[in-house]
């Protein structure tokens, strides 16, 4: 999708099925969530130790990263670093060109869409098949992810029926979601046996056995990476756990976020290449290490970002994501957390519209099981849009008025208050059809009418009690 | 500069390494999990195996010679032919095949594998695998049919970490490839096994 943020939003906005489609995934993800959580008597405790795990090795990243990188190295794997998207890609590329490679099996990784693989596979003239469901069904429909977890959760089934006619060898012949399954296992099964070099990303590295965490529901990623000759991994720098025992803490948290699975259906631990007298694996294995902006988060105040297992439950549990979908959002990375993350990596002169697609109602926060701040996070983008003179002219009189008026609570208490009022006489059924200044939201849509008090008046009650 | 050392250069941190190693063990300390009674392992484990996320089905034997007739059975029940690919491990070359076709190099079509966990792990319900000479990966994921024989039970996740240098490939399955790609429903048999049967081995063999 192109244009300026707010015209994907309009036409977001108004594709009925985009928000069927959204809505389908997002709130059955939201429920299985719901369930997982509740069984788990401790998840508050486990969010504030998932959090610490985190905190703790975005504290200590240097020297966790030297100490995997030894133990990869140990194992038998090549350890690769690149500052940047273009250094890395780079590498990929020079690597399979070199293993003479024709066609590369990828099992889903969003640093690998962030640096832009799937493009700079197509410029160098290597085939390229998306294993994981969902990648494939966007690689057929030339399109970017929608959500992290589910890529495709934009498409209908009757869209994904037609691209599969379209292109599978032996397509389905029955209208249902298990034949169209079916026609893609088919199709994909050759390309990944097929392939000569297997590439992913990583869920977690651990630093004390340098092996390399993958986690997926279709078991992608073993067939994508077992049969061929080379296997490279591309990995966030911050994607570091320091032993197996801080991977299975994260990951009860990831599953149960995700997909409110107690565990993903395949976790596996690569150490290095195909040992001797081993009967299947890669002769080698790569592993590059990316920075592409995360240094300069964890400099800038984005530390707490850099604690994100991309499990998407804020994006699941926005109320503007569930609008508007993620292509509307124009990054790798939709929702709330994307919001934060896409200044980051792409700069926020072109971006300065994503933090403002947030109503900071705080939901993003309270699902989050590393605990980060998204709201704080996006007010920071917003303030620095500000300071850097990004905002125009009419938004940046109403930001000064907030600000002035935020930094003397008991003023802008009031004002809230008024303000809530008003929105709540506006709305009749509980959905504000029309709002005056917001008629680009509500033209399509209705705006939920808001809580009966603030957020702020309802805590102070709360802990008053 | 090299991109390793221009990327390292900017993240010191102000801790020393006896210092990193204590706050890293004491963030495992009374980890939170869902809590799982010794004495009812075999039940707590039976039960995850029946949630629809792993929705495995079960057989119980008491010797491993018991392993062929328990695939029998499972052929049988579910209308295949009685053709297995067999991982080289002796626990299982050395059984009675009788009646039962044998090959050890998976298919591309491969309709039942047969494998040996570790153990299992009673927390959710996971199989937890090593490859080595003798335990091949693919064909675990490449067949329709995954069967799987489970010596020994563990309570929790951190239970099946291998202390020590680790093999080639270590991992933890918990249910069939499933995939929720399109619409969100639920489909078994995405890629790899659409169908789990787990062989509980309740006196494990001395190797
Ligand atoms: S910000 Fe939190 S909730 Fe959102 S994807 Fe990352 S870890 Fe999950």
């Amino acid at each position: 999708m192109s244009g300026g943020f707010a015209e994907r939003v309009d036409a977001a906005l108004a594709d009925p099925i985009l928000k069927l489609a959204v809505e389908r995934t997002a709130g059955t993800a939201e429920a299985k969530r719901t369930l997982a959580i509740d069984a788990f008597a401790d998840f508050e405790a486990a969010r504030d130790r998932a959090a610490a795990i985190k905190d703790h090795v975005i504290a200590n990243l240097g020297g966790y990263l030297e100490r995997f990188e030894a133990n990869a190295v140990a194992a038998g794997a090549v350890v690769h670093w690149a500052r940047t998207s273009q250094e890395a890609c780079d590498i990929v590329i020079g690597l399979c060109k070199a293993a003479g490679a024709k066609s590369v099996a990828r099992s889903k990784s969003m640093l690998g869409e962030e640096i832009g693989l799937p493009h700079a596979l197509a410029e160098a003239g290597i085939t390229r098949v998306e294993t994981d469901l969902a990648e494939h069904i966007i690689q057929l429909s030339g399109e970017r992810p929608s959500h992290i977890i589910w890529p495709a959760m934009h498409k209908t089934r009757e869209q994904v029926s037609v691209l599969f006619k379209a292109n599978h060898r032996d397509p389905h012949t029955e209208e249902t979601i298990a034949a169209m399954a079916e026609s893609a296992r088919r199709h994909l099964r050759e390309g990944m046996l097929a392939a000569d070099v297997g590439i992913c990303g990583a869920n977690f590295l651990i630093a004390d056995t340098g092996a390399v965490c993958t986690v997926t529901n279709e078991g992608n990623a073993e067939l994508s990476l077992v049969p061929p000759r080379m296997q490279i991994v591309t990995a966030g720098i911050e994607k570091i756990v320091p032993s197996m025992g801080h991977a299975v803490h994260m990951l009860r948290m990831l599953a149960r976020s995700a997909t409110g699975a107690p565990l993903t259906q395949y976790t596996t631990f690569y150490t290095g290449p195909k040992r001797p007298g081993d009967r299947d694996g890669p002769e080698e294995m790569h592993i590059v290490l990316v920075d592409n902006g995360r240094t300069a988060m964890r400099e800038d105040g984005l530390a707490e970002m850099l604690r994100c297992i991309r499990c998407g439950a804020c994006m699941n549990h926005c109320v503007v994501f569930r609008q508007i979908g993620g292509h509307a959002y124009g990054g790798t990375y939709p929702g709330p957390m994307g919001a934060v993350l896409t200044p980051a990596i792409d700069g926020l002169a072109a971006n300065r519209d994503l933090p403002n697609a947030c109503t900071l109602n705080g939901k993003c926060q309270e699902v989050c099981p590393v605990r980060i701040p998204l709201p704080t996070l996006l007010r920071g983008w917003r303030e620095k849009s500000w300071r850097e003179g990004l905002e125009p002219k009419a938004t940046r009189a109403g930001i000064g008025l907030w600000a002035w008026a935020a930094r003397r609570p008991r003023l802008y208490r009031t004002a809230t208050a008024t303000a809530l009022t008003a929105l709540r006489l506006l709305g009749r059924t509980g959905w504000l059809s029309n709002v005056p200044l917001a008629g680009g939201w509500t033209r399509h849509r209705d705006l939920p009418k808001p809580a009966a008090e603030s957020f702020m008046a309802q805590y102070k009650k709360g802990q008053r009690q | 500069m090299t991109a390793r050392d221009a990327i390292l250069s900017r993240l010191g941190g102000t801790m020393t390494p006896s210092a990193i190693a204590d706050e890293a063990a004491a963030l495992l300390v009374a980890p939170e999990r869902p809590p799982v009674a010794m004495t009812a392992l075999e039940e707590t484990f039976a039960e995850r195996l029946a949630l629809p996320s792993v929705a495995a089905s079960y057989d119980r034997i008491a010797d491993w010679s018991e392993v062929p007739e328990a695939v029998r059975r499972y052929c049988a029940a579910n209308g295949l032919p009685v053709v297995l690919c067999l991982p080289p491990d002796p626990r299982l070359t050395a059984l009675d095949w009788d009646g039962v076709t044998l090959h050890d190099g998976a298919a591309p079509d491969e309709d039942a594998a047969l494998a040996i966990a570790r153990c299992g792990v009673a927390e959710t319900g996971s199989l937890v695998f090593e490859t080595s000479p003798e335990a091949p990966m693919l064909p675990n994921f490449l067949a329709l049919h995954h069967l799987v024989i489970v010596p020994t039970l563990v309570a929790h996740l951190e239970d099946a970490i291998l202390p020590g240098a680790q093999p080639r490939a270590h991992y933890w399955v918990t249910g069939v490839s499933g995939t929720t790609d399109i619409e969100g429903t639920y489909v078994r048999g995405a890629h790899g096994p659409r169908f789990l049967h787990v062989i509980r081995l309740a006196t494990p063999l001395k190797r």
